[in-house]
């Protein structure tokens, strides 16, 4: 039996045009470009790159609004199988705990999974806790922050990035993997895959069919709620000019004011 | 097993007592995160008059208990066993929820490291918890016991105060190298208790076939550090700099780009996806500021600018701005700093022995 991937990618604002609503203090989507996380992007790669080696099935899920069609195409385009965008509007305004629950319910629903992948983290919210929170809900093991992701006979062998090194892991299936930003080179789409995408088309999951109560998902159901965002205030610095004829009063004044020592201890 | 279950707030607040910290270990030794979470976690734990609870998992946790006690711990809750030495999910994630079921913390503070974020997610879950990742201030209102747990979002150009109100535990993580870590105390007092357990065999499946450690430079511990950018335009910039850090103590930083370039190893960059630093001194040399890199040095005390560019965003956060080339300036200043040493070794040296 084929091995069976479930990619889990987000549709995420273009992060070099993000315009914030001064009203509501929200990200105004509607003026936004919206392109598929980069992570998710890699995510991907790692599972078609397992999928040239033994053939695996691909299965892409997303949770968003409808407008995430395109990130739907964008996968089947590079590759996947199969691409499923769980959508309501009672999911809207979730925070890490439904969303992991939503992805979770629909991966049950799909059934069988042997690895499940995604991007470190989405480069608009930046938590990296929807993954493990999936795997937590499954209650099955995780590779976290991988750079390198390898399948063989039933194992899933891992190469973690840490911050003093790199953890060379091995787990069996099925696992969660989360996959570092860059740490591939994505396939492109080709004319001929879009194509073939757009025909064959991608299912759309509402919350009927992912089989949540409306009060478990979205904004009713987060523990989280943002109370305020204010503009971080940055230190107030003198930005005092000096040039190359009078660096030596530079240098004084460092030492004077005990920025610079005579001995670092 | 979590199971597919939703976020149940929690019946009754008032039951929930004491902050919790999860303190990150190697082979058995605290980390720096671990400390700078003992700091953050007594600062809220005193404004409640609640005590700060350290849990702490390992193989051998007598000398980290102690440790954790001298820079203020008041309880350490422990788990031992030779399965704990190493960091994995599924054990660490299943005592650790097992120490916040039987407990019932208001609060519950993990570094947002690689390893703590990869626990606090599925502590969040198995908890139903509410957890504000990555933050970079913390506060508790303290007639309420709420915490505010702030988060920079979009780009870092703003601060996101977040708020779990009817869940407990209240979960944060926290960024590394922004909280500072505590004075040891004089006389240090704390209960340790310390669990020897078992682990059960169906949690320990990940099997670690080997660690490849980083020779890495702790930047987050250097006081005087001096970093280059693009603006170098070569390898050969570093070799300069390096000659300059040595003569004021300091060490070597840099920005992603010139690390994407081979310029100099990955452990010296500085910024988002490098080390955040908060040294006495940073000298920034031929660095254009990139919001990427800002917001891993914004925090030092004093910032030195050194870029051709009178336009350069990095002078916006520069105490003191030269506008020439570097390869001209960076010279200049460490003849001026030798000259200045020279003249003031002398009376260095009294001033040392005076005091």
């Amino acid at each position: 039996m084929a091995v069976e991937i479930i990619v889990m990618v987000k549709q995420v604002p273009d992060s070099q045009e993000v315009v914030i609503d001064p009203v509501t203090m929200n990200l105004n989507r509607s003026m936004t470009r919206n392109v598929t996380n980069r992570a998710d992007e890699n995510a991907l790669e790692a599972a078609l790159s397992i999928k040239d080696k033994i053939g695996a099935n691909v299965t892409v899920i997303s949770m968003g609004p409808p407008q995430a069609e395109t990130t739907m195409i964008e996968c089947l385009a590079r590759g996947a199988d199969r691409a499923i965008l769980v959508s309501d509007r009672f999911f809207g305004g979730a925070d890490t705990y439904p969303t992991g629950l939503t992805l979770a319910a629909t991966i049950s629903k799909i059934g069988k999974y042997d690895i499940i992948i995604a991007g470190e983290e989405s480069s608009d919210s930046s938590t990296g806790h929807v993954g493990p929170g999936v795997a937590e809900f499954l209650d099955i093991d995780q590779i976290t922050y991988a750079s390198n992701v390898d399948y063989e006979d039933g194992y899933v062998i891992g190469e973690r990035e840490l911050e003093d090194g790199t953890e060379v892991v091995k787990v069996p299936t099925p696992v969660l993997v989360t996959v570092l930003l860059n740490s591939n080179d994505p396939r492109r789409q080709t004319l001929r895959r879009k194509i073939d995408a757009i025909r064959k088309g991608f299912e759309v999951w509402n919350i009927e069919k992912v089989g949540l109560p409306p009060e478990w998902v979205g904004v009713r159901g987060s523990p989280t709620i943002v109370r305020r965002m204010r503009s971080i205030k940055e230190k107030e610095r003198a930005g005092k000019k000096y040039d190359l004829t009078n660096l030596g009063e530079l240098v004084k004044e460092l030492y004077e004011k005990k920025v610079l020592k005579m001995e670092e201890e | 097993m979590a199971g597919i279950i939703n976020a149940t707030p929690v019946a009754d607040p008032q039951q929930y007592k004491n902050v919790f910290v999860f303190l990150e270990t190697r082979e058995d030794k605290l980390l720096r995160p671990a400390l700078e979470m003992i700091g953050v976690g007594k600062t809220i734990a005193n404004k409640v008059n609640e005590k700060l609870y350290c849990i702490i998992l390992g193989s051998d946790l007598k000398d980290m208990a102690d440790e954790a006690v001298s820079y203020g711990c008041d309880v350490v809750l422990g788990a031992e066993s030779p399965d704990l030495k190493t960091f994995r999910t599924m054990p660490y994630s299943h005592i650790v929820s097992n120490f916040v079921k039987s407990e019932k913390p208001n609060i519950f503070l993990i570094p947002a490291t690689r390893n703590g974020r990869d626990l606090a997610s599925r502590i969040a879950v198995s908890c139903q918890a509410g957890v504000t990742a990555d933050c970079t201030e913390i506060d508790i209102e303290t007639d309420t016991r709420i915490l505010l747990a702030n988060r920079p979002t979009y780009g870092e150009s703003m601060l996101a105060e977040i708020l779990c109100k009817r869940h407990r535990p209240q979960m944060a993580t926290a960024r590394p190298g922004i909280f500072p870590i505590p004075e040891k105390l004089k006389s240090p007092k704390g209960e340790i208790r310390i669990n020897k357990v078992k682990i059960d065999k169906s949690l320990l499946k990940k099997e670690i076939l080997e660690f490849r450690k980083k020779e890495a430079i702790d930047l987050t511990a250097a006081k005087v550090i001096v970093a280059g950018g693009m603006g170098l335009g070569k390898p050969e910039g570093f070799k300069m700099l390096g000659d300059l850090s040595n003569e004021i103590g300091g060490v070597i930083g840099a920005t992603r780009p010139t690390a994407d370039m081979g310029w100099i190893t990955r452990d010296h960059q500085v910024g988002q996806t490098g080390q955040t630093v908060r040294p006495r001194f940073y000298l920034a040399a031929g660095i254009s500021g990139k919001i990427q890199h800002i917001m891993g040095m914004k925090n030092s005390e004093t910032i030195l600018s050194i870029n051709n560019d009178p336009q350069a965003e990095i002078f916006k956060y520069s105490d003191y701005v030269i506008v020439d080339d570097v390869y001209k300036v960076v010279p200049a200043l460490l003849e001026e700093i030798r000259k200045y040493k020279k003249e003031h070794v002398g009376i260095a040296v009294e001033n040392r022995e005076s005091s």
